[in-house]
């Protein structure tokens, strides 16, 4: 059983426990563009990110594409596949544009990009809670065998950021439900270029902060022991220390 | 979103807490001090910090507060990196309060506020 937290000294909510053992389930899995093993290979390269040396003097470098040097790292991935995830942990505000067009002139496609983010923006927030609390990361699961479903959406619009995404009214089709509330900040609309990664978000999100119509409560959630300010100081400092102008 | 959660709730707070002011955490937020130092500790990575930020949030408030903070905390690292590496603009960037916020805490010095504000130059 994974995520059991028996050994936690705190008790766990049994939501979160269940999103992070549904995520895990998938992660196994192959997605939209990368095979199990691949994906889990992505989720490795999380925990490579927060101990690469290499990382450590670039996020210092006036700027981190001129910097030479390696990544600790293991074999499966591409350079170019383990240098976004890398960057996506240690260096996320200086992504631009260009080192995406790069990157998908390297092979990493926008789909390939996104699905990757997904994956390790889920994998080290799952990290992260267990670090917060001083709990042990959870091994990665064994990869199930399959060939990725190269599902892409139908309705995509490139007029914001820097990957296609689901325009604000193309959640129709096999996407319709993907903004449930109806209304689709950027934020949601981010990773829909592989809906899948979103729907991944909003799980995780709605066990670790809230759900997407519960974030419509500005005062308390009943099922949350801080209130609405508290969750936003947090998510405010947080964002501060990264930098993030979001 | 702090300061519609507490305009929500007729609360005086200071927003200077998020800019690790503990004094200003602790204005109307419960327990602000520890929350706020608990969150900076985890994003910046600083293991005896965290460890002692963890200490005193669950002395000053109890397990299910800081497992809670810490499902808040890690949601965020996720959410900024969702952000950043999809270069997505800010929804509302003419919003008054928005701009307010940007003023009151210096978020136009950060990074990525040119994926925001570029746009804005452009388009103007």
């Amino acid at each position: 059983m994974t995520f059991s937290y028996t050994n936690s000294a705190y008790p766990i909510r049994e939501d979160i426990t269940q999103a992070y053992q549904a995520f895990w389930h998938k992660l196994a899995r192959p997605g939209a563009w990368w095979s199990g093993a691949q994906r889990i290979a992505i989720a490795a390269e999380v925990r490579n990110a927060v101990e690469c040396q290499y990382c450590q003097v670039r996020k210092s470098a006036l700027s981190p594409y001129t910097t030479p040097g390696k990544h600790k790292k293991g074999n499966l991935l591409s350079d170019t596949a383990v240098d976004a995830a890398h960057m996506i942990i240690t260096d996320q505000g200086r992504i631009t544009q260009a080192f995406i067009d790069k990157a998908a002139l390297q092979g990493l496609s926008n789909e390939h990009y996104v699905e990757l983010t997904g994956i390790v923006v889920a994998v080290f927030s799952i990290d992260e809670f267990n670090r917060a609390l001083g709990i042990p990361v959870e091994p990665l699961p064994q990869p199930v065998a399959g060939a990725p479903s190269h599902y892409r959406p139908a309705n995509l619009s490139t007029d914001t950021g820097f990957v296609p995404m689901v325009s604000v009214d193309g959640a129709v089709g096999n996407e319709r439900g993907l903004w449930p509330t109806g209304r689709s900040a950027n934020v949601v609309r981010a990773l829909t270029l592989v809906p899948d990664a979103l729907r991944d978000w909003f799980n995780l999100a709605s066990a670790q902060y809230l759900s997407l119509e519960g974030m419509s409560n500005l005062v308390r959630d009943d099922n949350r022991s801080i209130n609405r300010m508290q969750m936003e100081l947090i998510a405010g400092r947080v964002s501060a220390i990264n930098e993030c102008f979001y | 979103m702090l300061r519609v959660s507490a305009k929500a709730t007729n609360t005086t707070i200071d927003i200077q807490g998020i800019s690790g002011d503990a004094s200003a955490a602790a204005q109307g937020i419960e327990y602000g001090p520890e929350l706020m130092r608990f969150a900076e500790s985890l994003a910046r990575r600083n293991e005896p910090d965290l460890t002692a930020a963890r200490k005193d949030l669950l002395e000053a408030a109890g397990p299910g507060v800081l497992v809670d903070a810490a499902g808040v905390a890690a949601n965020f690292q996720r959410m900024v990196r969702i952000a950043d590496s999809t270069g997505i603009p800010v929804d509302n960037l003419d919003n008054p309060l928005s701009q307010q916020i940007r003023a009151d805490l210096g978020l136009d010095t950060f990074s990525s506020a040119r994926n925001s504000l570029a746009i804005t130059a452009t388009s103007s």
